[in-house]
């Protein structure tokens, strides 16, 4: 008899539990906006994310960060974003009961690939982050190098240099003759 | 007028001659060089479109810097050496007369230098970013540095009165402006690296043109390190003007 009772009970303390730490993260929510974007290597582009407080009491001092994770077969990786010209975490003072906060994170797409993007909010009250769902973030390879635009340079430059100042050489050795 | 006139000579002797000239083919040569193997590289970020112009940014700064010194080191030496200084002591003009001169000479050697590197830093700077503001901080920073390099060696080379020691001295000196190339990042984090980068006008150079062209960030965080390389060109001037005014044959 007692062996189902502890049984039971465990069920119990796992389910309360799981409940416990489910209310909490659904305290607040997070999402991030567009949920999809294709765009050019250099372009500018903005990700919105919106932080809503489900509860009946104010949430105060949360943070919340953008992240950027390259899914490229092979080259997966998390990204350093000072590198993106991203803005850093935001530090939200107070979000009211049942209010919303949007915070913005324009970055500049340096590198082509496939990446994911996802707001992350961290409650100091809270022991679990809460993060959005992810944007797919595809971007374009844009080739604005061309060697072909460097080669009058290369090779012309050092022989117009070269050809200025034979003249001017020329030109002096007339002189003193 | 009369450090016109001084300058006038020195460019006559020191740059319009087919030996003096050589150096600026070369320059070409090597900038032609690096950018043509930058842009043949197709698996580049825009980031290291940034990078490959910091870099020829840099080399261009170490190039002025050099020549600056070389320039220096034989502006009052090389006249002792070669006994025309007092040919130029007899003629009607100052000694701070003659090193404005001399100096207007070093000057148009960087400008000269600056104008060979242009079109290969729109070539490979084109369509990346930071482009204009870059060159506009080369020209600028470029330009302290080759006075302060060059009022330095000049002041260095009147007192000493020998080319040869002058230019070792100005060459180590050269080599402990460059360190900070030789230190990894982290031993740049370290308190030693960060003195030798705020103490080291070559390093806030670079420094800048990474904050400038690769993170994109505002005059307001290169300020102190403009005012540092600034306060080092003033203190090179007053070197040169102390050093030159003590001179005699």
């Amino acid at each position: 008899m007692k062996r189902p009772i502890l049984f039971l009970s465990m069920i119990f303390l796992a389910i309360t539990a799981n409940y416990a730490t489910a209310s909490a993260a659904h305290r607040i929510t997070a999402s991030i906006d567009p949920p999809i974007i294709q765009a050019n290597m250099g372009d500018k582009i903005t990700y919105v994310g919106t932080i809503t407080n489900n509860s009946d009491e104010p949430v105060n001092n949360i943070i919340a960060y953008v992240s950027l994770a390259n899914v490229t077969q092979g080259r997966e990786s998390p990204m350093d974003l000072e590198d993106w010209s991203a803005n850093k975490a935001i530090k939200v003072d107070t979000i009211p009961p049942h209010g919303t906060y949007k915070g913005q994170w324009p970055m500049r797409l340096i590198d082509s690939g496939s990446y994911v993007a996802y707001i992350t909010v961290v409650d100091k009250n809270d022991n679990t982050p809460i993060s959005s769902a992810m944007s797919r973030l595809e971007i374009k390879r844009v080739l604005r190098l061309n060697p072909n635009n460097v080669l009058p340079i290369a090779i012309g430059e050092p022989m117009i240099i070269g050809m200025i100042l034979s003249l001017i050489a020329i030109r002096r050795r007339k002189r003193i003759k | 007028m009369k450090a016109a006139c001084i300058m006038q000579k020195e460019i006559r002797e020191s740059i319009l001659t087919p030996k003096g000239s050589l150096w600026y083919i070369l320059t070409s040569m090597i900038l032609s060089v690096l950018s043509y193997l930058f842009l043949t590289n197709s698996e580049l970020s825009l980031l290291d479109q940034g990078q490959m112009l910091y870099m020829i940014m840099n080399f261009i700064t170490a190039l002025g810097v050099l020549m600056g010194l070389v320039f220096g080191a034989d502006a009052f030496a090389g006249e002792i050496e070669r006994g025309t200084l007092e040919a130029l002591f007899l003629s009607p003009v100052t000694k701070v007369e003659i090193a404005t001169g001399k100096l207007g000479a070093a000057l148009a050697n960087w400008g000269i230098l600056f104008a060979i590197s242009l079109p290969y830093l729109f070539v490979v700077g084109k369509g990346g970013q930071n482009l204009f503001v870059g060159i506009a901080y080369l020209a600028f920073l470029g330009t302290f540095l080759a006075i302060t390099s060059s009022a330095f060696s000049m002041g260095l080379s009147s007192r000493i009165k020998s080319v040869k020691n002058s230019l070792i001295i100005s060459f180590f000196i050269f080599l402990l402006a460059g360190s900070p190339i030789f230190l990894s990042a982290a031993q740049r984090g370290t308190w030693f690296g960060r003195i030798i980068d705020f103490i080291n006008p070559f390093a806030g150079a670079i420094n800048t043109f990474d904050s400038v062209v690769i993170d994109s960030q505002g005059f307001g965080y290169q300020a102190g390190r403009v005012a540092t390389i600034f306060g080092y060109t003033l203190l090179s001037l007053w070197f040169l003007k102390r050093s030159v005014s003590r001179l005699e044959m």
